[in-house]
């Protein structure tokens, strides 16, 4: 993200304070990415934003404090994205409603393995404070895919946990993948998430067809 | 190591200080040094010991060739899901603290993690044409579940979960041969013949 022109540039306080915060978030994202969180320091991201350290400390009160900002942030990007691809479709088309959100969410990741790590990898691994962060993200993405399911094939009802576990099991591959250093290629597996992700509720056949269908 | 265990799984890993490991092992600061070089390597040297046993519970329970590949998927999950019941201090220790306490710790995370989907990559059927990631994938999927669990404080009750949860596992697997166009429709005394 861009620096703002020095000195007198007739931009407002809050556009200045809100474009400060907004790259001291995607500068900690970056670093975090590239050095681990251990090295990642207020030092480290005030450079890469180019903000002060003064003024670092007038949005976020610690090193934590703005990881939990920009966490927040990745999720909130991540969800726009998935909810603006499923947009498109209304209750009966289900199926095409999930294949569009996967497709947008792992094209998203695989663009920005950064904003992949702090979400899928750091999330998990930044101790207790985040774990609550973490697990109700990952609870919010339930209900796009819960909604509109339909019951499978066998007539058997999907077992309640079927969808959390749907969920829980698509992060935990990509989370393993972009720790592997793999996070640049999330994109070449949405066959497999997509398969992994129907088949519960569709069987395997229906799953394949519309897989194979694009 | 036990006393880590319960630590880690009380207050977290950072918070547990090598008093607190000390008073509630009974046993002399000097002891615990004369064993590990520091709290990291007692609460490694725990995590190793847990994640052995259990795997160990695991491997045994798959081990079981005089069923069918199914009932040694549940079989498998149902040792994992007891050891989480029985030892809900380590589970939480394992499966949680271990994530965020240190590289070295979540590193033995993921090699659970794979070891466990090894374990189900050798019973289920082979060729089934499902995508390769699929074991990775359910696997990650209990894990999560279990990981909710444990967090909520119901590692107790883990047992509660394997009727869902073996149901989850198998899902993918039901009537892939009969539709599969990469797969012949295997028997199960093949695939378990093929597994020996």
């Amino acid at each position: 993200m861009e620096r703002l022109p020095r000195g007198r540039h007739g931009l407002s306080p809050e556009f200045v304070a809100r474009n400060q915060r907004e790259r001291l978030i995607a500068a900690l994202t970056e670093v975090l990415y590239e050095v681990g969180y251990q090295k990642t320091t207020v030092s480290l991201i005030g450079q890469r934003a180019s903000v002060s350290k003064s003024d670092f400390y007038k949005h976020f009160e610690s090193k934590d404090d703005c990881f939990f900002g920009a966490y927040e942030a990745a999720i909130e990007r991540i969800r726009e994205c998935v909810l603006a691809a499923c947009a498109g479709h209304d209750g009966s088309e289900w199926s095409q409603r999930v294949r569009d959100g996967v497709a947008s969410l792992l094209a998203l990741l695989s663009a920005e393995p950064a904003l992949a790590s702090i979400a899928l990898v750091e999330g998990l691994r930044a101790g207790r404070g985040v774990y609550d962060r973490y697990q109700s993200s990952l609870e919010s993405f339930v209900p796009y895919l819960r909604e509109g399911a339909p019951a499978p094939p066998d007539g058997k009802a999907v077992p309640a946990a079927t969808d959390e576990a749907v969920v829980g099991g698509i992060a935990s591959l990509l989370g393993r993948r972009i720790l592997a250093g793999d996070g640049e290629r999330l994109d070449a597996l949405l066959p497999d998430v997509l398969e992994f992700t129907l088949t519960p509720y569709l069987g395997a056949a229906e799953a394949r067809r519309i897989i194979s269908a694009g | 190591m036990d006393a880590i265990a319960e630590l880690s799984a009380e207050k977290g890993y950072g918070a547990t200080k090598i008093a607190d490991i000390v008073s509630r092992a009974g046993v002399a600061r000097k002891t615990l040094y004369d064993n590990f070089d520091g709290k990291e390597e007692v609460f490694l040297a725990a995590i190793d010991t847990v994640i052995k046993e259990a795997m160990a519970r695991v491997a045994a329970a798959c081990a079981d060739v005089g069923v069918d590949w199914k009932q040694q998927v549940e079989a498998g999950l149902k040792a994992m899901l007891s050891y989480v019941a029985e030892h809900p201090a380590a589970a939480r220790m394992c499966m949680v603290e271990a994530l965020s306490a240190t590289p070295a710790a979540s590193a033995r995370y993921d090699e659970a993690m794979r070891e466990c989907i090894g374990f189900l990559r050798q019973i289920v059927p082979k060729n089934t044409g499902l995508p390769e990631t699929i074991e990775e994938t359910l696997v990650g999927g209990v894990a999560w579940i279990l990981h909710q669990q444990i967090r909520r404080g119901e590692a107790e009750k883990a047992l509660d979960l394997l009727p869902e949860l073996s149901d989850f596992v198998l899902s993918p697997y039901h009537g892939v041969g009969k539709s599969g166009p990469t797969r012949a429709d295997e028997s199960d005394s093949t695939v378990t013949d093929s597994k020996v």
